[in-house]
């Protein structure tokens, strides 16, 4: 860090700025001259009727603070998929298709647990088992006989996520399923962010869906836990060591077999969680095997293949870009995480905080 | 990344000319041809349109994938979104039901006008793809195809978002209709036969060969002093113009084009065709276009026989192409083969001719 | 002014003094570890030199930066004077530099003769064309002459995995010779040949026109010693060595270090 302030001396000035006004629009209350200006002026420049509106959207800094928060929270669900992807993809090299289809076969099957039982936690560690269960078959049976053919283990897991797809539209249908969380998680609880002040003077503080917010401090958990096993144990680094050399990790002595399958059925779960996750926040319905699996394909590229803190940057970067686009720019929203990727893809093409 | 094995020997050198080899044609060859300018008199019209038409229709844009998978090894899923460009692009300088938007060009400008903003696209996307290699391509090729169809989806300014466009009709050449069944067929055999061709040719020429060099040793071929980068380029521009031409074809046999026309089953729909034919010969693309349309139309009623519902026709077309791939590496090329080869052998010694001891 | 009076007077030197190669202070690094290290090698037009030295003595890396597969850490090449330490691999071989694997690298499904056309298309015009080639054109005329040099000529369109193991290492040799090189490099050309293809190979390489100079990497001192006029010792990343093959043969510290038997095989 000093060492990049030491060679580009006018970069670091202008991140420290942009940093310095990205937390005065976080914390401050936004004066109304800046709102004005932002209404008036900024969609004045832009014009039209989509000038009015954007103008009138981004005047409000309540807007700002949800899209934000939306995707940060977002951003928690995206790198639960994804982290699962990548690590596997890290440590195997496999590129496993039905990672959507694990998602959502997880959602679906929280969502079944919970029903039964009545307990949404309970849905978490059913969703996991199962999806585990279901990567453990992949990896035994798909993976490990391919070993080193990559183009044929893409086709099998395509063909796997077909057949699961149509396997779940046939017990789930079509319809939209919705994970309830308790009561006590439900209600939206006051952040400490002001969102505006009334004319008394009185400052409004944002209302956030708890909930939303309880996943965002899990994901943080998990991922940091996931650094620290990854780099701090001894499991962890050999771990991270085959990533680099196979070969070093077979004369080890460890089993390596075993490794990927407990690597494997871990990515599976993660996927599983996801989908509990995702059915809470939203809801789960068919389609979004693809959906999630192309946004995570497209975090994992941004971020760079095979990098846990690459995925935790590629989900923050996609689920912001997400949520500020549907914020301000609501019809070409879908479009901005790929114009992302395609930026990253021309000037990093191994990604972010990927390895060349 | 090697697709398939490529038996490339036997076809090799009938001459080194394209014509040649096609006179030296054998006789089931002449046969085969002649029953395909002859079906027209005994198919009607929904097979005429339905299953032929749209079988060498698709056929063409699984081709463009056979060209940058079988002889490029880069498996590309945006062939189906290029196709889909073109389409949209002819609509948009062409006419259609969409007045507002379209801009009634003639003919002879808006068809090369369309495949050449094709081939851009097709050349960007190529760009984007291979600055990665290996696996990465077929993500990234995914994830284009996908950014591509949400975009038409919600673009109302020029691709007139969900409902895309209607009466996009092929130019009335010759004084025909070329929309009436057996002008179709016709016209979709005529662009099946030329891309198939086409292809089979520029596999020998140098640049084909050179591709195939690429696919087989990138590092090789660098140290022959070809550029590796400038090649694999050059493939999705000329995978690019077929595919475009297949996506005017298909856009022409149901008048419309549309976000479904590239969506993202469609474009997984090309990759199991070309998987299921085989990549290692253009001709595979063409039976796994066959294959794939004989499900779609007849799936509903052999389920239905079976007793299951007439919605598990994916899980259908899911299954069958998880066994073609657990149990075949090159489709039904690569079944065909080995058959071949297992009948060619003798039955006493287990040899086949021609194989030393 | 200053920059282009130098860019002149650079080349006016290199002109008078024009050597094939001339490596200054070349190094590469893998991690920590030094694979070469000060390598200062210069080569006459038309000089035939081997280099010499145990496995992991940086022979290889050294081929491998000369052809850019990859760059060197530091250092320069000098290729005809022209500094190419930066150019592309297809850059360099389109200059005139050519080389063989010491694992063949070769196009296994396609037949011998698209090999060589293949190597030959790779120096010329033409890339990227989308006609045949016929029977009768230039280059495939050329390619059929190298098949019938390096004796392959009787499995010209046969699939090259179906060859032989020295006809492979033969193939290598044809598609180096590809085009107008000037200069080439071998790398252990000999290895795994019967002794009738060891003579054919040495016989091809004395008869190569008197202009092409090339570099030799080989572990047979009888091959090695033969076909070259000079000899470059290398050890560990550096060279230690260098003179004529006979000086090379009777020098104790060569023959304590290398020739001996003391390091690896002979």
């Amino acid at each position: 860090m000093k060492r990049f302030i030491e060679r580009r001396p006018v970069w670091s000035l202008v991140i420290l700025i942009a940093a310095a006004f990205f937390l005065w629009l976080v914390f401050a209350i936004w004066p109304d001259s800046f709102e004005d200006f932002l209404k008036e002026d900024v969609g004045g420049w832009i014009g039209g009727d989509f000038g009015k509106q954007f103008g009138r959207a981004l005047s409000r800094k309540k807007v700002f603070l949800s899209a934000l928060l939306d995707g940060v929270t977002l951003a928690a669900l995206y790198f639960l998929i994804a982290a699962g992807f990548t690590l596997i993809f890290g440590l195997m090299r496999n590129v496993n298709l039905a990672h959507g289809s694990l998602y959502l076969f997880g959602g679906y099957v929280g969502y079944e647990f919970a029903e039964w039982t009545g307990y949404w936690l309970l849905a978490f560690p059913a969703a996991f088992v199962v999806s585990a269960a279901l990567g453990v078959l992949l990896q035994v049976l798909v993976f490990r006989r391919m070993e080193g053919e990559d183009l044929r283990q893409t086709l099998v897991t395509i063909g796997i996520s077909i057949v699961l797809a149509d396997v779940m539209l046939w017990i789930w249908g079509g319809d939209f399923y919705q994970i309830l969380a308790p009561s006590w998680l439900s209600a939206p609880v006051e952040t400490f962010l002001a969102s505006a002040q009334k004319s008394s003077g009185e400052i409004v503080y944002l209302k956030y869906s708890s909930i939303r917010l309880v996943i965002l401090v899990a994901a943080i958990v998990l991922g940091v836990a996931m650094w620290l096993a990854l780099n701090r144990t001894r499991v962890g680094m050999l771990i991270r060591a085959g990533v680099d050399d196979r070969d070093m990790l077979s004369a080890t002595g460890i089993p390596i077999q075993v490794v990927f399958v407990c690597v494997f059925a871990f990515g599976a779960g993660l996927a599983g969680i996801g989908g509990v996750v995702g059915g809470t926040f939203q809801s789960l319905a068919p389609g979004e095997d693809t959906e999630y699996l192309l946004s995570s394909l497209i975090v994992v590229i941004v971020g760079g293949m095979g990098s846990i803190p690459g995925a935790a940057l590629g989900a923050l970067l996609i689920g912001l870009a997400d949520t500020l686009g549907a914020a301000y720019f609501a019809t070409y929203a879908v479009v901005f995480k790929f114009l992302i990727m395609v930026a990253v893809l021309a000037f990093r093409p191994r990604g972010l905080l990927g390895r060349s | 990344m090697a697709v398939t094995e490529h038996p490339g020997g036997e076809t090799a050198r009938q001459g080194s000319g394209f014509w040649p080899s096609v006179w030296n044609a054998p006789a089931s060859r002449w046969g085969f041809a002649a029953i395909l300018l002859l079906i027209p008199a005994a198919a009607g019209d929904f097979w005429l349109l339905q299953v032929y038409g749209w079988t060498f229709a698709l056929g063409i844009v699984a081709l463009s994938l056979q060209f940058l998978g079988g002889y490029g090894g880069m498996v590309s899923l945006a062939q189906m979104t290029i196709a889909g460009f073109a389409g949209y692009m002819v609509a948009i300088f062409g006419t259609s039901s969409v007045e507002h938007i379209s801009l009634g060009w003639p003919w002879w400008l808006n068809i090369p006008a369309a495949i050449f903003l094709a081939v851009i696209f097709g050349t960007i996307t190529g760009a984007l793809a291979v600055r990665t290699e290996g696996i990465y391509t077929i993500m990234i090729t995914l994830a284009i195809a996908a950014a591509f169809f949400f975009f038409v989806n919600q673009d109302y300014v020029l691709f007139n978002g969900f409902s895309g466009f209607n009466s996009v009709l092929p130019p009335t050449l010759f004084g025909v209709d070329w929309r009436e069944p057996t002008a179709y067929y016709y016209m979709t055999l005529f662009f099946a036969v030329l891309a198939y061709g086409v292809v089979l040719y520029v596999s020998r020429s140098p640049f084909g060969l050179a591709l195939q060099g690429v696919r087989d040793n990138p590092r090789r071929m660098a140290a022959l002093g070809f550029n590796v980068t400038a090649h694999r380029i050059a493939a999705y521009a000329f995978a690019s113009v077929i595919a475009a031409v297949g996506g005017l074809l298909l856009v022409w046999s149901n008048a419309q084009v549309s976000p479904g026309t590239q969506s993202i089953d469609w474009v997984i729909n090309i990759l199991i065709i070309a998987v299921v034919g085989g990549m290692s010969r253009p001709i595979g693309p063409f039976i796994g276009a066959f294959i794939f349309v004989l499900l779609e139309n007849w799936s509903e009623t052999a389920l239905a026989w079976v007793g299951l519902s007439p919605e598990r026709f994916k899980l259908v077309i899911g299954l069958g192409f998880l066994a073609i791939v657990l149990w075949s590496r090159d489709g039904v090329l690569g079944i065909w083969e080995s058959w071949r080869a297992r009948s060619r052998r003798d039955p006493l010694t287990g040899r086949a001719p021609g194989d030393d001891a | 002014m200053t920059d282009t009076g130098v860019t002149i007077a650079e080349r006016m030197s290199a002109n008078a003094t024009q050597s094939a190669l001339e490596l200054r202070g070349l190094g590469r690094m893998f991690g920590a570890l030094a694979a070469l290290a000060d390598i200062n090698l210069t080569v006459r037009p038309g000089e035939r030199r081997a280099v010499l030295g145990s496995n992991g003595a940086g022979k290889t890396t050294l081929f491998n930066c000369i052809t850019g597969d990859f760059l060197p850490t530091t250092g320069s090449i000098r290729f005809f004077g022209e500094d190419i330490t930066a150019f592309p691999p297809q850059e360099r071989i389109r200059r005139g530099l050519r080389r063989t694997y010491q694992i063949s690298l070769l196009f296994t499904h396609l037949s011998v003769i698209d090999n060589v056309y293949l190597a030959c298309r790779g120096v010329s015009r033409g890339r990227f064309s989308l006609i045949r080639p016929r029977r009768d054109e230039a280059l495939m005329q050329s390619a059929v002459e190298l098949v019938d040099l390096v004796h392959l000529a009787e499995v010209r369109d046969t699939i090259v995995a179906e060859l032989s193991y020295g006809q492979q290492r033969q193939l290598e040799i044809a598609m180096a010779l590809a085009g107008a090189p000037r200069f080439i490099l071998f790398d252990e050309p000999a290895a795994g040949l019967s002794p009738t293809e060891r003579r054919d190979l040495i016989e091809i390489l004395t008869n190569l026109p008197g202009h092409m100079g090339y570099i030799i990497i080989e572990h047979d001192m009888d091959v090695a010693l033969r076909v070259s006029e000079s000899v470059t010792m290398m050890h560990n990343g550096r060279i230690f060595k260098e003179g004529r093959p006979e000086e090379i043969e009777d020098d104790e510290e060569v023959q304590a270090l290398y020739l001996g038997g003391g390091h690896g095989h002979g």
